[in-house]
């Protein structure tokens, strides 16, 4: 006795059961060959456009160009650059804290109902266009408190910017960490604050680091909150109170040159080219660290 | 009492049972997941509450350390008094009953830090100084039966430890602040024989100390470690008793359908 119907599988299986299994195999198997071509029609054009602009950038590329500023039709983009850094910092100073503390009360101090508001808020202000919050930045702090266009108007605005994408990395962090500690760090008499502070914080911290980092990313390519809070400058700031250049808004101010006038133009790619590599970097450092601290709580969820 | 804080030993005069549970009662809604429950739980003593899966058991121990209070959606009526004071009364603070009446879940709940961290948890709330925490730390790996097998390396992540070395870290981590009372909710269901049988021996041993209540849905293991018994069914107390006499020669019918497996 074989285990093994002589006439195969026809005895174990009805004919429909057998025409339909057979269907799904084909259909899974196109599927498997439709998303490699559909991935390729999403990147061609993103690597046509890295390349359009590392071509343009590349050969006047030089340590010089990173260490002078900006000219008239020479130089290079040291101020700029200083401005970027200084805006972002300033803006996380303010991004971070905001973001941590919404995402602790949605998801651990408030009730799920109010929650629920301040998450609703926090999308609504995701899906607020950034141009908008220029003009908020401009009227409100350039304007009526006064600040004129500056470092700190600029940084605060783009701080606003960021904060939400903080808050809801915050939040979703917080709300992953399994909730049975919580039930055993309030069974072991620890109160809600120090639930958050010793159990939740460390879990939740990788998490919470990665959404920072990719707010900055975000906030790194943005132009429109800056255009009038933080106006333009060649030279690195060096008090709150002046007006600051940075990287896209050299793109913003120079891309449209005409390309025998001088190296201006030349200079807008060559900023495209650093925000681009500014921001490759800085999503491999998130993803390595992810993978590292997912490693480290591995059995947590299991 | 102005302070909030619990009556210690010393003011133990009155009644029998360590823990008291008068006409407790709570529902969600207007359903009742526990009705009138009445019981009187001794000290150095493992009673076990046991009952098909459903009838109220979770709820009724959580009720024992104010961690129902954590469900908003659940009202509770009634007293649970702890030598002879009410743990619901608005001056009492319900962070200082839990570490009175400390509280084991049904799955290990082990913290991703170190074994030593994870002891020392509750310690480390109220600023213990160093060396009582090495002591206090030694002292509850110990009584929860887990030193012999993690003392030469106690910086070890916690999660690289088997379940049921998890869940009596999870024993020693309630034991470390020194509670009168330990609630064990189905301690065992998530661990192999071998793990169970480690458990099993560890709660036999804590009861020459401190009162034990321990939630189990299996005949076998409430005979094998506890004195009292109460079985409950739909939210009631249906008897309680002696292990032998409720397991042996039960009065009610429920109660012996229930032990010879008639469900479960
Ligand atoms: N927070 C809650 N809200 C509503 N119903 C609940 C809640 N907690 C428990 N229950 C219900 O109470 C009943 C008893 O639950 P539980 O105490 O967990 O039983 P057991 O531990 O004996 O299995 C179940 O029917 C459960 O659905
Ligand atoms: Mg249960």
């Amino acid at each position: 006795m074989s285990a093994v119907p002589a006439s195969g599988w026809a005895d174990w299986f009805s004919p429909t059961e057998l025409v339909r299994f057979r269907r799904r195999h084909l259909v899974d198997r196109w599927i498997g060959r439709l998303v490699p071509i559909v991935f390729l029609v999403a990147i061609v054009p993103i690597l046509d456009l890295i390349f359009w602009i590392s071509q343009r950038a590349l050969p006047t590329l030089t340590w010089t160009t990173l260490t002078t500023n900006p000219t008239g039709n020479a130089g290079g983009l040291y101020g700029p650059i200083v401005g970027t850094v200084d805006l972002l910092l300033l803006g996380l100073a303010i991004a971070v804290p905001l973001g941590i503390v919404s995402g602790l009360s949605s998801a651990i101090f408030l009730p799920f109902r109010w929650g629920e508001v301040v998450r609703g808020a926090g999308d609504l202000l995701v899906g607020l266009p950034s141009v908008i919050l220029g003009y908020f930045g401009y009227f409100a702090l350039v304007i009526y408190f006064g600040w004129g266009a500056s470092l700190l108007a600029g940084g605060v605005t783009l701080g606003f910017f960021m904060f939400p994408y903080i808050a809801r990395a915050s939040d979703q962090a917080f709300s992953s960490v399994p909730p049975d500690l919580k039930d055993a760090a309030l069974g072991a008499g620890a109160r809600l604050r120090q639930y958050a502070r010793r159990v939740a914080f460390p879990i939740a911290l990788p998490q919470i680091l990665s959404g920072i980092f990719l707010a900055a990313a975000i906030g790194i390519g943005e132009t429109a909150p800056l255009l009038w809070t933080a106006l333009f400058s060649s030279y690195p700031p060096t008090t709150l109170s002046q007006p600051t250049g940075y990287l896209t808004g050299l793109i913003w101010n120079y891309y449209d040159e005409p390309l025998t006038f001088g190296t201006e133009v030349t200079l807008a790619f060559q900023a495209a080219f650093l925000l681009i590599v500014i921001v490759v970097v800085m999503n491999v450092i998130v993803r390595l660290y992810a993978e590292r601290s997912r490693k480290k709580l591995e059995g947590l969820y299991g | 009492m102005i302070d909030g804080s619990l009556p210690s030993d010393a003011a133990s005069s009155g009644p029998p049972g360590l823990l008291e549970v008068e006409h407790l009662g709570v529902s969600a809604g207007s359903r009742k997941i526990l009705d009138d429950v009445t019981l009187s739980l001794p000290d150095r003593t493992v009673s076990a509450v046991l009952g098909p899966s459903g009838c109220g058991k979770t709820t009724f121990i959580r009720c024992l350390n104010r961690m129902v209070e954590l469900s908003p959606a659940l009202k509770i009526v009634g007293s649970v008094r702890l030598l002879g004071r009410d743990l619901y009364d608005r001056e009492v603070d319900p962070a200082l009953v839990r570490r009175r009446i400390g509280m084991v879940f049904q799955r290990p709940t082990v913290f991703p830090q170190s074994i030593f961290e994870n002891a020392a948890f509750g310690l480390r709330l109220v600023h213990a100084d160093e060396d009582e925490v090495d002591r206090s730390v030694m002292d509850a790996l110990k009584r929860a039966g887990l030193w012999d097998e993690v003392h030469d390396d106690l910086d070890r992540s916690a999660l690289a430890l088997s379940g049921g070395q998890q869940q009596r870290l999870c024993i020693a981590r309630a034991l470390a602040v020194k509670p009168r009372v330990l609630l064990l909710d189905e301690p065992t269901s998530s661990l192999d024989p071998h793990g169970t049988q480690r458990i099993e021996a560890t709660v036999r041993h804590l009861k020459e100390e401190i009162a034990v209540v321990i939630v189990t849905h299996n005949v076998g293991q409430a005979a094998r470690i506890s004195d009292r018994v109460a079985f409950f069914h739909a939210g009631r107390v249906v008897e309680v008793g002696a292990t032998p006499d409720i397991l042996e020669r039960p009065r009610e019918a429920l109660t012996e359908q229930f032990i010879t497996g008639r469900f479960t």
